[in-house]
């Protein structure tokens, strides 16, 4: 039993942070906040030559080969940086999607350019009024010939404007199907929307759309499970982003809780606000252990059915906890826009709804250990 | 990184597990009591002791001069677990707190007379720390041990003393300098508990356990049985209340509560229904998993971190498991009545209660676990403090 990081782990770990805090300052941060194009071009760059968007594919693709623990590192760094980057949507779960489920021919095309940063993959999931669940899933894919005619909207969908492809999932005759679809096609219109996070994402409206046969991912019907297994891989990387975030604005907030007087004494000093920062400590520290037991577990080839939903259910809640404690701790400064604080105060809740939200994660686990 | 025990820790789990299987004893064993046969003076659970005594399995971690085998403590923790999931004692306080202290800090006589009993399980002790003014304070404890020719004499009370109706040897912290500032101004003695001048009052809790105040009356304790250097009494204590909190708390007794409770809810049915596809239900049992899952987690933490620095007891690491599996364990216990809802009150021995009464008593029992070994809030402060280093505050 060994929780501590490998050399090379650790090398990974500095190299992201380094790289961030050149490329991903709270100025640039800000720069990106409700930009409709929702990444800064030397991030991602840089991010591609250090290997980072190539992280998850195998080395005959281009990629690092790495495995989803070494991404759980790099994914605590992205959180805490508040880094605006397509990766997860792209070199996640795109690149996920076709290693799971392409062709020869789609991975060929795709995962080299993605870990190049070269083509960016986005995914069209979500529909209005619909939940998290296989049955959320209505866009019907209606045959036509040899393709299928895509009608219905989308929505959540991050970096559409910059996507050379989305993965549309969409219901054929035997099931969820995965789609890939340039957002340039006829009848397919996007509009940016503005966030709680002030994220980068469209409403995308298929009107007609055609795409051909060759462009579903993975045979006939085989779509959700696909999408279900890449996931679960995705959450566990998204709680180690909710880690990151958590734990800064924990630190952050102890330095200042170590100056800020008040009724002639450092704030920290007051029992009240101390034992908030013990409370979130404990949290973060737990929650990171309980990321990289996932992660670990994945990368031996283990069931993760249980871990990864019960990952993000948890850390998400530490990241909205430790951020609404810290805002008492700031006080009024808090809620100005100036401040960093409302910053990772929005972030964590849009990352706690969005991905699989906490009653969608409560049943995954529930259904996991009571019903298996 | 690996989560995994090693080959030769999997090997001695799977060892105990089957020497547990093969010592069942529903006596000393009753899961209805979980881990607190600890408490039970009973002939089986000294018998049971002994048993483990000669299997070697006391003080696996105490180097081998001393009689144990000098391995890691995660032999110990492996053990301790595999005792809790069967409900049977731990390998308890003289191992862990007294006899660990002995050796780090105890005189060559102390160690002679002391450790070869704790290790064959001759010996039980009560340990004193609180008092009616000093309870998560326990650098203001006030029991007196004034200098006297060829030793020490000493007056005054103790409160929250567990075992002392039944052990042996106590274990007590007194002030020897009182002119010193709080924290330096304590010594750890070792009494005989039938001494002359000390008297046992028991006090029931609302839990199964009995608690006791012990009063002192010119007790006379020789300078020999003086722990380690006068002075460092509060010292000692710190550094024993992070082996306790490891080896006291251990995670089993939730991870087994949490068990029970989820097969019950697989099987139970109200209005006709499976209770489990009660939403509220679901959702209760979902952060019940989860933050087990997440007490392990620190438990592993923990682990990981006392290995890492060569037996000094991780004191942060060790907190932060106390505050949240404490908190925890009295959560299960709330929630599960909250689920077997009005039946759930019953108590232990009524035909009608759910799972035999288990959790109405157990959520009794609990309430101490956030109160003893330091409060919630001295975690914190600890936390706070050797943490994040945030300023002292109290």
């Amino acid at each position: 039993m060994d929780i501590d990081f490998s050399e090379e782990q650790q090398m990974i770990v500095d190299m992201t942070r380094g790289m961030l805090n050149e490329h991903s300052s709270i100025d640039v941060v800000r720069e990106m906040e409700d930009d409709p194009k929702g990444y800064p071009d030397a991030l991602w760059k840089q991010m591609s030559e250090l290997g980072l968007n190539g992280l998850l594919i195998p080395e005959s693709y281009g990629g690092g080969g790495q495995t989803l623990l070494e991404a759980a590192l790099v994914y605590e760094e992205l959180g805490r940086a508040l880094a605006s980057t397509p990766h997860f949507v792209s070199c996640v779960i795109g690149a996920g999607l076709l290693l799971e489920a392409g062709s020869d021919a789609q991975r060929e095309e795709w995962l080299g350019t993605i870990a190049s940063g070269d083509a960016i993959l986005t995914l069209a999931w979500l529909e209005p009024d619909r939940g998290y669940s296989q049955v959320g899933v209505a866009m019907q894919a209606k045959s036509d010939g040899d393709g299928v005619v895509l009608s219905g909207v989308k929505r959540h969908v991050h970096f559409a404007s910059s996507a050379d492809r989305m993965i549309v999932l969409a219901r054929g005759d035997a099931g969820v199907d995965l789609y890939l679809v340039d957002p340039n096609s006829d009848g397919v219109k996007l509009t940016h929307q503005l966030s709680q996070g002030s994220d980068c994402q469209y409403r995308v409206d298929f009107n007609e759309v055609r795409v051909p046969s060759s462009a579903r991912i993975g045979a006939a019907g085989s779509g959700w499970t696909s999408f279900d297994k890449i996931m679960h891989d995705g959450i566990i990387l998204l709680a180690a982003q909710a880690i990151g975030g958590a734990d800064r604005t924990l630190l952050e907030t102890v330095a200042y809780a170590k100056e800020r007087v008040q009724f002639d004494k450092p704030l920290g000093a007051f029992q009240a606000l101390a034992h908030y920062m013990a409370d979130a400590s404990t949290a973060i520290e737990g929650g990171r252990v309980l990321v990289h037991e996932a992660a670990w577990n994945r990368a031996q080839g283990r069931s993760i059915s249980r871990l990864a939903p019960m990952a993000k259910l948890f850390c998400c809640e530490a990241y909205r906890e430790t951020t609404r404690a810290c805002a008492q701790i700031w006080g009024g400064v808090a809620f100005t826009i100036e401040y960093d604080c409302q910053l990772f105060f929005r972030r964590a809740k849009q990352l706690q709804l969005s991905w699989w939200d906490t009653p969608y994660l409560e049943e995954r686990v529930a259904a996991d250990v009571l019903d298996g | 990184m690996d989560f995994d025990f090693s080959p030769e820790e999997q090997k001695f789990a799977e060892e105990v597990e089957q020497w547990l299987v093969d010592n069942h004893d529903p006596v000393v064993m009753d899961p209805t009591r979980e881990n607190f046969t600890q408490l039970a003076d009973t002939p089986e659970r000294r018998a049971f002791m002994k048993k483990l005594a000669k299997k070697g399995w006391l003080g696996m971690s105490w180097p081998k001069e001393y009689g144990g085998q000098g391995i890691e403590g995660v032999y110990e923790f492996i053990l301790n677990e595999a005792l809790a999931r069967h409900a049977a004692p731990q390998i308890g306080k003289g191992v862990g707190i007294i006899g660990k202290t002995l050796i780090r800090h105890g005189s060559e006589k102390l160690k002679k007379e002391f450790l070869p009993k704790i290790l064959a399980a001759e010996v039980e002790f009560a340990v004193g720390y609180s008092e009616p003014q000093a309870g998560s304070d326990a650098a203001n404890m006030q029991l007196k041990a004034d200098k006297v020719d060829g030793g020490w004499n000493l007056n005054g009370q103790k409160m929250w003393t567990t075992s002392a109706h039944f052990a042996d040897w106590y274990w007590v912290g007194a002030r020897t300098d009182p002119d010193k500032a709080k924290h330096d101004g304590l010594s750890l003695f070792l009494i005989p508990m039938d001494h002359e001048g000390l008297e046992v009052q028991s006090l029931p809790t609302i839990g199964k356990d009995t608690t006791n105040q012990v009063f002192f009356k010119d007790v006379f304790v020789p300078d020999d049985y003086l722990v380690g250097t006068r002075g460092r009494g509060f010292q000692y204590i710190a550094e024993a209340l992070d082996l306790e909190r490891f080896t006291l708390f251990t995670l089993s007794p939730i991870s087994e509560r949490s068990r029970v409770l989820i097969d019950w809810v697989k099987t139970a049915r109200r209005d006709d229904k499976p209770l489990r596809e009660d939403p509220n239900v679901r959702r209760l049992i979902a952060h019940i998993a989860t933050d087990t899952a997440l007490a392990r987690c620190l438990s592993t933490r923990f682990l990981c971190a006392a290995k890492a620095v060569n037996g000094k007891p991780p004191s942060v690491e060790s907190s932060q498991y106390k505050l949240f599996t404490t908190t925890l364990s009295q959560r299960v216990c709330k929630d599960a009545l909250d689920i077997t809802g009005a039946a759930g009150q019953m108590r232990e021995g009524q035909d009608d209660a759910p799972l035999a009464g288990r959790f109405e008593g157990a959520y009794r029992a609990t309430m101490n676990e956030t109160v003893g070994g330091g409060s919630s809030e001295i975690q914190k402060n600890i936390i706070a403090r050797r943490h994040l280093g945030l300023p002292k505050n109290f």
